[in-house]
């Protein structure tokens, strides 16, 4: 694995991304007045000094064990001896798999969604029989129909698809 | 001249124990207890549903209290708002899911423990943490009560603005070995929050075009996103049940978890306290007086590394503060008409659809409902501590239901729950949206309770700054000025230099063992 100051590279990686962020975010707020600026520069400005701290104190320099001695006296243990590592297969199909259901949300509905992914996560993660992921979907679908739109009175979202249902 | 002094004082204190009497008079009537248990049923399965929350439970319920008579209606509210934090702390530990955000406090120490499968103890130790809390909060609202509007008015634009900043850097140092981190992540958090509508210089910030966002970051769906959505991610990525050890549930150490409540009297009281003096102050919120709680406590704990991983006092500390905080958010609210959060502001519109005015004519108007109010909420926090355990058996089952299972079936509740909060589906997107930055942050270890007060506190901290501005001509004497400002400030730069004393003090002390050591 490449190193740059003694730490792996891709443990720069999330405070190189707050980096661009704060940048981005300076770069809009300075597209404001003055006074709707002021406040929200200042925390930008201190976003990006705080994240080259972070940086500096993720190096095994000396700088970097200082910062670390100070701000982390209970020594912060590197990513690359900290706990399980799991696959990043694994990690992007997780995250694929949450914001799947939200688009199929927006899509579809509530009614829509719910069975369906109720339904496609038990059986195809899961790995549960045929009938126990039909029962479980369609029990899931008259809860959240049975709470919200019949207790709470509350109209579940039909859709982008389904705009007329 | 002195006689008549001490004279009028007893009158006024005489006065005062009649109201406090009338009000609980007032409630111990079968009809009116049984609006308090309704309130209570329904706060706690509204506190259990991420989401909902006490907010929305008084929202729904107010057309519904059309017909009751004040003292009734709000008993009915106090049992709602006595009983969401022990609904919303049971799901905090089992699944890591906040049912109200105050309670995401619990979530840090409360759900490692249910993953040792300590889920019983866990929520025996919040009941009771619950219960006490709320009556000492009860306790000390009950002595303020009436001195209340002279302490408050003690505190302007400044001392909100530099109370905000002492929240975020205490919480920053709570986030022990990570201090530097939470402090980035604190910052984000203050970028997120101001984005949307800027009502003191008019004009949307950072909304890029989406007219969503003209309202800003919406918090609950952020939370849920941040804990349920990013832990059921994890879930998936790591497989198996929540609890980790596989073992059957351990619902016998509820006694116990009852009783370490009274092993761990100080975090009780510090709570308690917190939650009591913190919560009096307006646009703070239960939020941040849960994790001001947990952090203070993780602070003055001889073994602060445990925090996180499952210390029992983790959970008693917000929880205390939690119910101390329900019972002392009426006053400003009462008081001057300052909704302390999010769910007084609702509670509010319920005080005027009765015909009565919060502000200071309310206390002089209303004590008998106003007392009665405080008993109600203390009579449900203290009896939702109990009845809530009677639920933890079959939902502690829930631990151990396997991911393939559970993560369907919170996603489903928690995005409809995202949803439910104003009928928009954008929330639905900020909620898995944030559920991905939730997973990231767990998975780079940046802590996620920094965001979460950074959240909350951002778009107060800039209104009071720009007033403290406003206020000083535009110049930073005003901080100056003030005794309380310069107290906070004083406080703030202790708190953020704490690591570093800490350090210089800790390798001292490692030099003088090996002196002791290396000695004749």
């Amino acid at each position: 694995m490449r190193r740059f100051f003694g730490t792996p590279v891709v443990d720069y990686l999330p405070a190189f991304v707050l980096f661009i962020i704060a940048v981005i975010y300076l770069v809009t707020g300075y597209g404001y007045t003055p006074q709707a600026r002021a406040f929200p520069v200042t925390v930008g400005w201190a976003a990006i000094v705080l994240v080259l701290l972070d940086i500096t104190a993720r190096t095994h320099t000396a700088a970097g064990e200082t910062l670390t001695r100070w701000f982390n006296p209970a020594a912060l243990p590197k990513n690359d001896e900290e706990g399980p590592h799991y696959a990043r297969a694994k990690e992007i199909a997780a995250v694929l798999w949450a914001a799947g259901f939200a688009a199929l949300i927006v899509l579809g509905g509530f009614l829509v969604a719910v069975p369906v992914y109720v339904f496609a996560s038990m059986r195809l993660r899961g790995k549960r029989p045929l009938w126990f992921c039909l029962v479980i979907g369609a029990a899931a679908t008259l809860f959240i129909w049975a709470l919200f739109t019949q207790l709470l009175q509350i109209e579940l979202y039909p859709g982008m698809l389904f705009p007329e249902v | 001249m002195f006689a008549a002094g001490e004279e009028h004082r007893q009158k006024g204190i005489c006065l005062m124990l009649e109201m406090w009497l009338g009000g609980l008079q007032g409630l111990l009537h079968l009809d009116v207890l049984g609006f308090v248990f309704l309130g209570m049923v329904i706060g706690l399965v509204f506190g259990a549903i991420p989401g909902l929350g006490g907010t929305t439970a008084i929202a729904l319920l107010m057309p519904l209290t059309y017909g009751l008579e004040p003292f009734t209606a709000l008993a009915l509210a106090g049992g709602v708002m006595g009983a969401v934090p022990m609904g919303g702390s049971i799901t905090s530990i089992l699944l890591n899911t906040p049912g109200t955000a105050p309670n995401a406090a619990t979530c840090l120490d409360g759900h490692p423990l249910a993953q040792q499968g300590k889920a019983g103890l866990a929520i025996g130790a919040a009941g009771s943490a619950n219960a006490i809390g709320a009556i000492i909060g009860t306790v000390s609202v009950l002595a303020v009560l009436p001195i209340a509007s002279d302490l408050v008015l003690m505190f302007g634009p400044p001392e909100f603005f530099l109370m905000g900043l002492f929240a975020l850097a205490i919480v920053a140092t709570a986030t022990r070995g990570k201090m530097l981190r939470g402090l980035v992540v604190g910052a984000l958090g203050l970028m997120i929050a101001f984005v949307g509508f800027n009502d003191v210089a008019g004009g949307e910030r950072f909304t890029y075009g989406i007219e969503y966002l003209w309202d800003g970051i919406h918090l609950v769906p952020a939370l849920i996103g941040l804990f349920a959505v990013a832990e059921m991610i994890h879930l998936m990525v790591k497989g198996g049940s929540v609890a980790q050890s596989g073992s059957p549930v351990k619902i016998t150490k509820m006694t116990a978890g009852l009783l370490e409540v009274f092993k761990h009297m100080p975090t009780v009281i510090r709570g308690s306290l917190i939650g009591t003096i913190v919560g009096a102050i307006p646009g703070l919120g239960g939020t941040v007086v849960a994790f001001l709680s947990y952090s203070v406590t993780a602070q003055a704990s001889k073994n602060p590394e445990s925090f996180g991983k499952g210390n029992i006092q983790g959970v008693i500390a917000p929880e205390a503060a939690i119910c101390a905080h329900d019972c002392s958010a009426l006053i400003p609210t009462l008081t001057f008409g300052i909704p302390a959060g999010a769910e007084m502001a609702v509670f509010m519109g319920l005080l005027i659809i009765h015909g009565m005015q919060p502000g200071p004519l309310m206390l002089r108007d209303h004590q008998v409902e106003i007392y009665g109010l405080i008993w109600a909420l203390t009579a449900s926090c203290v009896l939702a501590s109990f009845v809530g355990l009677l639920f933890v058996k079959p939902l502690a089952k829930i631990t151990q239901l396997d991911s393939g299972i559970l993560v369907p079936l919170v996603l489903s509740t928690a995005f409809a729950g995202s949803f439910a909060i104003d009928m928009a589906i954008e929330n639905v997107i900020v909620t898995a949206v944030f559920g991905c930055l939730g997973y990231l942050m767990m998975r780079y270890d940046y802590p996620r309770l920094m965001i979460v007060v950074a959240l909350v506190l951002g778009a107060n901290t800039e209104r009071n700054f720009h007033q403290s501005m406003l206020m000083g001509e535009g110049g930073w004497s005003i901080f100056l000025n003030r005794p309380i400002s310069v107290g906070l400030m004083i406080a703030i730069a202790a708190v953020l230099c704490l690591p570093i004393f800490r350090g210089v003090f800790n390798q001292l002390r490692v030099r003088k063992l090996a002196a002791e050591r290396s000695g004749p």
